[in-house]
């Protein structure tokens, strides 16, 4: 059984225990009920896992789960998509919040009228929905500079490929800076040492390849998206340093797995995409089925019967396990 | 003989137009200043940070422009013939996509590299087509042709990078196989020289500046003007898939999401590089300059340390300065020679 078989069926256990368990009732299995889940750049590769953990979930509860979307990083499109989802009356939605304050309207009216909506990967905190869950970007850099640190030596400098202009990317970004300014002082790292890479990995390889031209001591990296470690493997080999740079990057695909196999990238950090899906589905469907009594009560209570936030974490990929994230679909 | 000036004091037709000397004809070259102002900035850079005109640190900065420079030749052609192409980063993704899928099918590397730019001159022909039969504006058919092509790469991968090529293909991204230069650097030269030499000196490419100048006297002087666009929509999605394809030699996997925003770079650079929007005006060397004018300011941003999050900032205000000195030093040029050329009726 590989991990992923392995996570999918834990998972199912652990599901059908606590559907069990006191304070949630067992329901039947509600057959004519949809359930939507709602991306922004809906096309991209990073959404696939969290579509197959609700159509896993999906499965499980025998309903009937469907993935849409907008294609586009455009407030105004996931709004639009939003509210033509709630027009065919789902029985609940799993969003992924492109902007919190420009869809918050439309979550409190859906959730005001009886639907119930999930955040998952990118919140939207002020809005009524009932949880969120994601992975804690800031811990996640944390994992980074704890993979880095013990790599390093004193006075060796530590670089980071990321996008400055997304949140998520530079929560990452200052979870990895400041761990290693406080557990590891004597690496050399900070702002001076941030290359944006500009949503590319063409980008990530000149930024980085400039950087190396200035800072000749850079002996880690941290790429906190799969484009940035992309280009950044790139620009390590282009210069000769694969083999004496440490380099840990975020999320994968096929092209960050080859790249932990060949050694270029020593490690990636993977977040639980798959989780997000699963579980979230399985929020919304009990509170969609009352199943939850956590109060006697909580709608009159005025509270959410979910915990408000759930960090779905992330596992570090290295040459031992890539095997377990290939083509696992 | 009095009221009358000897012939020996008139002066010669030279003396009163006189041929502009070397320096003068330099001077007027449009890439000529902005060679200047590229020379000032790696010479400005160089001797601050002691590192610019470093064999790595321009090959870093040539590879990071090398793709581009292939699809700067195509919009060069677009821009000149008065139109432009919105179309080449989504094409640009599409080209790697389709290579990466045949040679994920064990077709053989020249073929599958054919396949790629095959997908890129699909899309210059109903580009072309709808352009020039159905008359719609190329403004709205490239931007049509942008969301297609990047539909079709996410459709066909599903939004998965492919990756698992053959290591034989990566030869033409990584390889350095002429005394040491990546060859990457070294097919975009060549596509860039070629380029310029024939819209320089090919009738046929020509003809895309008198469509650009003025379409309908190039239409009575006997200038199929529709095969001309159709022709640039071509060669331009067609090199933009080849960029493409050589991203994906480079980078080993093919990413339908690459590209994103590059037609904007590549617009830029051919406007610093002396393109008019409004056609007729521009040159492939001239493109080049301007991409490489931007790629020195972002590699400057880095060599400098400008804080990453002042750089698009510092980017956008130098480019400003640029292109404005660059275009009041043309004027005053143009209204110098007027001024001493004189009255055109005298």
């Amino acid at each position: 059984m590989n991990r992923r078989d392995f996570l999918k069926r834990s998972s199912l256990v652990t599901a059908a225990g606590m559907l069990a368990s006191h304070g949630v009732s067992l329901a039947k299995a509600q057959t004519d009920q949809t359930y939507y889940m709602v991306a922004f750049l809906s096309g991209i590769d990073y959404w696939k896992d969290c579509a197959r953990g609700m159509m896993d979930a999906a499965e499980f509860l025998g309903v009937e789960a469907v993935y849409t979307g907008t294609p586009e990083y455009d407030i105004t499109a996931e709004v639009r998509v939003l509210e033509e989802t709630i027009a065919q009356e789902p029985d609940g939605i799993l969003l992924t919040v492109i902007n919190p304050e420009a869809l918050q309207p439309t979550i409190d009216s859906a959730i005001d009228s009886g639907l119930p909506i999930v955040t998952f990967d990118a919140d939207s905190p002020l809005s009524k929905r009932y949880s969120f869950l994601g992975t804690g970007n800031y811990a996640a850099g944390v994992m980074g500079a704890r993979y880095i640190g013990p790599l390093l030596s004193a006075g060796d400098q530590a670089a980071v490929i990321t996008v400055p202009s997304q949140g998520n990317l530079l929560e990452r970004t200052q979870g990895f800076l400041n761990t290693l300014a406080t557990e590891y002082p004597d690496i050399i790292t900070g702002d001076s040492f941030i290359v944006d890479n500009q949503n590319s990995a063409e980008g990530a390889a000149m930024g980085l390849s400039a950087l190396l031209q200035v800072e000749t001591n850079i002996k880690g990296v941290f790429s906190t998206n799969a484009l940035a470690a992309i280009g950044a493997a790139q620009a390590l080999r282009e210069n000769g340093l694969s083999d004496s740079v440490a380099h840990i990057g975020f999320d994968y695909d096929e092209g960050t797995l080859d790249l932990i196999d060949s050694g270029e990238l020593g490690a990636t950090l993977a977040q639980g995409t798959w989780q997000m899906g699963f579980w979230g589905l399985m929020f919304a469907y009990m509170v969609r089925n009352e199943m939850i009594e956590s109060v006697s009560d909580w709608q009159a209570a005025g509270i959410s019967p979910l915990p408000p936030y759930v960090d779905t974490g992330v596992v570090v990929i290295n040459q031992s396990n890539s095997q377990y994230w290939r083509s696992a679909e | 003989m009095e009221g009358t000036t000897p012939i020996s004091t008139l002066p010669a037709k030279n003396m009163l137009h006189p041929q502009p000397g070397f320096i003068a004809r330099l001077l007027r070259v449009r890439e000529f200043a902005l060679i200047v102002m590229i020379l000032v900035i790696g010479g400005g850079l160089h001797l601050i940070t002691g590192r610019f005109f470093t064999t790595p640190n321009l090959n870093a900065i040539s590879l990071g422009f090398a793709t581009s420079a292939i699809i700067v030749f195509g919009m060069t052609a677009a821009l000149v013939s008065g139109g432009f192409d919105l179309s080449v980063g989504s094409v640009f993704a599409m080209g790697g996509v389709t290579a990466a899928l045949a040679l994920r099918a064990d077709i053989p590397i020249p073929l599958a590299m054919l396949c790629g730019v095959g997908a890129g001159v699909a899309a210059g022909i109903v580009n072309g087509f709808l352009i020039t039969q159905v008359q719609i504006n190329p403004f709205i058919t490239t931007l049509g042709m942008l969301g297609i092509a990047r539909g079709v790469s996410l459709a066909v991968t599903e939004g998965s990078p492919l990756a698992e090529l053959p290591t034989e293909f990566f030869v033409f991204g990584q390889g350095r196989d002429i005394l040491g230069i990546p060859n990457l650097i070294l097919i975009a030269l060549a596509v860039i020289l070629i380029g310029d030499i024939l819209m320089r000196r090919s009738s046929a490419f020509r003809q895309i500046y008198y469509v650009g100048g003025n379409e309908e006297a190039a239409r009575l002087s006997g200038i199929n003007v529709n095969r001309v666009k159709f022709g640039v929509y071509i060669l331009s999605a067609s090199l933009a898939a080849f960029a493409g394809v050589l991203s994906v030699s480079r980078f080993t996997v093919a990413d339908p999401g690459t590209g994103v925003g590059e037609e904007l770079r590549i617009i830029a650079a051919c406007i610093i590089g002396g393109c008019s929007l409004r056609g007729g005006k521009g040159t492939v060397i001239g493109g080049l300059l301007g991409l490489i004018f931007v790629g020195f300011i972002n590699n400057g941003m880095i060599l400098l340390r400008v804080p990453v999050y002042w750089q698009q900032l510092s980017m956008g205000v130098v480019l400003l300065l640029a292109v404005g000195f660059d275009t009041l030093s043309q004027r005053w040029q143009i209204s110098s020679r007027g001024k001493k050329a004189g009255p055109a009726t005298s």
